[in-house]
């Protein structure tokens, strides 16, 4: 698959399409179709990016967390997740077994040491083979958006992280900050070697029925296909100034909607939303890539950030 | 083995009012399915839209039958379907009930609860005593059992499900409890069963229905738990009520 080869900073990708943090787990690996061949053979992916992690367990939001809106899903989960040892020792292992594709690990910290510790504990482990730094979930109080909002509190993490790695080092960004291209060079000047964007938008639905409230937190992160021309007009945007590689995520269900991320500026995506709504879609994506760019004699890496 | 395939729909009927019943053909012999677990379901006129977690109603060979309540427009398009057409499924998912051989086992269903309790009871002339009572709101939403409560009163006893359950707990001698419904109803049951082992079906909004998302979470013992791969079988003592 020659064509939809792409690199993402220090990483080779055999494939331009990856999974978004939260929406993938090996469960989808392991899904068979009615023949009882893998759904998705994990080589249409060109990275393997976990959920975020973050250093204590946390137990995650009270539920409901998720409600499905007409064009996209918004959810309050709240970063669930065993923590940065349960991690290590229960999960890390399954993934080293299974993966064939480079692991990325996301994380988030409550604070910029707690971010140090974690990048440097996991540092030694060689099945990972970068990190995305979660500065942008909104679900949660501490982590996450707090570090995402301020660009100088980007780049003191930033910076302090990148002495700590040799590994590849992706920040993921939020989309509700006023300018997104100022967090983009934040992290970019201070060593970061590729952005992920977006993450959701901040949601809400109500049942007018009642009054009532669809997610036990009232305001979620709203993904899926309703928010692709934000996503886009965002990857653009930051496009237009860094100059590091951007993973661009946000509502991509098809591969068409794939290449307009590439024309828009992405060197590779990620499917996130869509695997819930269409299981395999990762692979589908990744194949009509190719039937298309073979078909065009047309190569992946020399359409991104074409958009005329 | 979870697969995601197309299904043949063999049979569609309305066996009340804003319920459906589904018959689809899973093209080879099922096995090791047991009550309570589910399939998330989806008719072809849902394409990008979740599916929808539904129990099991019953099996027989290569056939899966699901009762479904219509509340909104994911059930809604399922009423639209005829036979021949195809749903799209991922399963089987999900822990089911315990075995009840040589146990006296109460069966508590409410409303769209009633499917896992009602495959239980329909076995059960091999495996163990059950006795299967079945609340609803009116005679429109009743199905068989061997005790009916409705709330008007139109059909079986006026009242709520739970209200005779200590009387029968006694008079035969029960020794496991199983129930799904609305969570009222499962959390006065399980006040109601304290020294009683007792199992509830749990619902939940789903997304992913295999363990990825994280949405289907509830309050179980000291953490959270998924309704989708942890359950949707619970020990009912464990399930932190007053949080739902
Ligand atoms: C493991 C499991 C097994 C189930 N088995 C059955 C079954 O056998 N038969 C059956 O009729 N239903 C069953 N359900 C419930 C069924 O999944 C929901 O009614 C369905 O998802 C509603 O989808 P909708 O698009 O029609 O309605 P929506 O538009 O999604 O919702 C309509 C209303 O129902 C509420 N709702 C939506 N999903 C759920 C849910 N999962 N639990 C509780 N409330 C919900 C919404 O908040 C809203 O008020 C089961 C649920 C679970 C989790
Ligand atoms: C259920 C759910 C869980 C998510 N969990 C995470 C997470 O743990 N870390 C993270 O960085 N992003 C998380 N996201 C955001 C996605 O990775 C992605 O950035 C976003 O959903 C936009 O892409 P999409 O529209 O294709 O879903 C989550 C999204 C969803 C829907
Ligand atoms: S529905 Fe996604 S984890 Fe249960």
């Amino acid at each position: 698959m020659k064509q939809i080869e792409s690199s993402l900073g220090k990483l080779k990708l055999a494939s331009c399409v990856t999974v978004a943090s939260g929406t993938f787990g090996l469960e989808y690996l392991k899904l068979k179709d009615a023949d009882g061949k893998p759904l998705l053979p994990q080589e249409s992916l060109g990275a393997y990016v976990s959920k975020t992690i973050t250093y204590e367990a946390k137990a995650g939001n009270p539920s409901p967390r998720l409600y499905e809106t007409e064009c996209g899903l918004l959810n309050s989960i709240g970063l669930q997740n065993p923590g940065l040892k349960g991690f290590l020792n229960n999960d890390l292992p399954i993934l080293k077994e299974t993966l064939r594709i480079p692991l990325i690990v996301s994380f988030s910290g409550s604070s910029i040491d707690e971010f140090c510790e974690m990048i440097t504990t996991m540092e030694p482990y060689d099945e990972i083979a970068g990190y995305e730094v979660n500065v942008s979930c909104p679900n949660v109080e501490k982590e996450g958006i707090a570090f995402g909002a301020d660009p100088e509190v980007i780049y003191k993490l930033v910076s302090r992280l990148a002495v700590l790695t040799d590994k590849e080092l992706n920040v993921k960004l939020s989309p509700n900050v006023t300018d997104i291209a100022q967090m983009a060079l934040a992290a970019q000047e201070a060593g970061a070697s590729s952005l992920a964007l977006i993450n959701t938008l901040w949601g809400m639905a109500i049942d007018w029925k009642t009054g009532k409230a669809m997610l036990s937190k009232k305001v979620g992160g709203y993904s899926g296909r309703g928010v692709k021309p934000v996503a886009l007009a965002l990857v653009y945007k930051v496009a237009q100034v860094a100059k590091i590689p951007i993973l661009a995520m946000g509502g991509i269900h098809s591969w068409q909607d794939a290449l307009e991320f590439i024309y828009a500026g992405a060197s590779a995506v990620a499917v996130g939303t869509a695997n819930f709504t269409a299981p395999g879609a990762p692979a589908k994506i990744a194949q009509g890539l190719h039937e298309y760019c073979k078909a065009n004699n047309l190569y992946i890496r020399d359409l991104i950030a074409k958009v005329k | 083995m979870i697969t995601k395939d197309s299904l043949k729909v063999l049979d569609v009927s309305s066996p009340a009012p804003q319920y459906v019943c589904l018959k689809l053909d899973a093209g080879k012999p099922l096995q090791g399915l047991l009550p309570g677990m589910f399939y998330e379901l989806r008719a072809p006129s849902q394409k990008g839209r979740l599916f929808k977690p539904i129990s099991i109603l019953e099996v027989e060979e290569s056939t899966l039958s699901f009762l479904i309540k219509v509340v909104g427009a994911g059930t809604q398009a399922f009423t639209q379907l005829k036979a021949g057409d195809r749903v799209e499924a991922i399963g089987p998912l999900g822990n089911g009930f315990p075995g009840i051989a040589g146990r006296r086992v109460l069966l508590v269903s409410g409303g769209a609860g009633y499917p896992p309790l009602a495959w239980i009871k329909r076995k059960s002339d091999v495996a163990g005593f059950c006795l299967h009572l079945h609340g609803c709101a009116s005679a429109d939403e009743a199905f068989p059992c061997d005790l009916l409560y409705t709330d008007d009163g139109s059909l079986g006893s006026k009242g709520l499900v739970t209200d005779s359950v200590d009387c029968l707990i006694a008079e035969h001698n029960i020794d496991l409890v199983f129930s799904c419904g609305p969570v009222p109803m499962l959390a006065k049951l399980t006040e109601l069963c304290m020294q009683i082992e007792h199992y509830v079906s749990m619902e939940a909004y789903m997304a992913c229905g295999i363990g990825v998302c994280h949405g289907c979470a509830i309050p179980v013992d000291k953490a959270f738990k998924l309704v989708c791969k942890d359950g949707p079988v619970f020990d009912a003592t464990q399930i932190r009520w007053s949080e739902l």
